[in-house]
């Protein structure tokens, strides 16, 4: 893996990652994959490290934005926003790219990522 | 559960026919470059990440020389398949811990509209189950063999 220090942004999109892993080990499970115990307790613990990670209000958000909707980071793509499918004015769209700064959609609040 | 077409969830893009990664972590890192290159994944150490990790909940080896390395990450756009084949086999620490000759990367997006990522997921573990179908997988040099073999 690159050696570059990871963006707010990144850690926020591993750990949705993360958490939706740990919310789909049982549907996994039925379709006949291994899991393990121990792998789960290891999740868990991943979880807590990345989350030491993320700045305080950055990680308030998420939990706020997790329990309005499903998922708190949403990509973007053709500058539409898929949480809610409205087009983001180019004031956004111009600085997201590079992922160096969180933002967030004007119309729905989730945390944007762009995919391309 | 309905019967999942697998073949448009693959691209001749990420079809490897000979993997050149020697190890299991260096077949995850291939073939997470391989979406990359095939412009299927902006990210890659996000996915890789992701897919490391799920390698720790228990390997993704199923057995018989095929693994099914998977996960939902936001870094992909839509449900995908990437093929890889080794001719010497990897140590996947599988659960009948023989070598994975036939590895299949599955990354979807952390939500899609038809919810297609579990029934590929469990279609494809189905088609696998196969022991004659399996084997055939073995000698695929060719997109279109792969693709036909897939079909029938
Ligand atoms: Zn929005």
């Amino acid at each position: 893996m690159s050696g570059k220090i990871k963006t707010q942004i990144e850690f926020l999109v591993a750990l949705q990652d993360l958490d939706i892993m740990i919310k789909e080990i049982e549907e996994v499970k039925e379709l006949g994959f291994e899991v393990n115990g121990e792998g789960s307790a290891a999740l868990i613990s991943a979880r807590e490290e990345l989350v030491q990670k993320i700045k305080k209000p950055m990680l308030a958000a998420y939990e706020r934005l997790r329990n309005r909707y499903k998922r708190a980071i949403v990509p973007v793509k053709d500058d539409n926003c898929l949480g809610c499918f409205m087009k983001l004015p180019t004031s956004i769209t111009a600085h997201g790219r590079t992922d160096k700064e969180v933002l967030v959609c004007e119309n729905c609040g989730r945390i944007l990522y762009w995919l391309s | 559960m309905e019967k999942v077409e697998l073949v448009s969830y693959f691209n001749e893009s990420l079809f490897i026919p000979a993997l050149r990664a020697k190890t299991k972590d260096g077949v995850l890192e291939e073939l997470v470059d391989c979406f990359v290159e095939a412009k299927f994944l902006r990210n890659p150490a996000i996915a890789l990440e992701m897919v490391h990790r799920r390698e720790q909940l228990g390997s993704t080896g199923i057995g018989h020389g095929i693994a099914i390395p998977h996960g939902r990450t936001t870094a992909a756009p839509e449900v995908m398949i990437a093929f890889g084949l080794s001719k010497n086999g990897i140590d996947w620490q599988a659960m009948d811990n023989k070598p994975v000759h036939l590895v299949f990367m599955v990354l979807a997006p952390p939500q899609e509209l038809n919810n297609r990522y579990l029934p590929v997921l469990g279609r494809l573990v189905e088609v696998l189950s196969e022991p004659h179908h399996r084997e055939k997988f073995h000698s695929v040099t060719t997109y279109s063999d792969f693709i036909n073999l897939l079909k029938s």
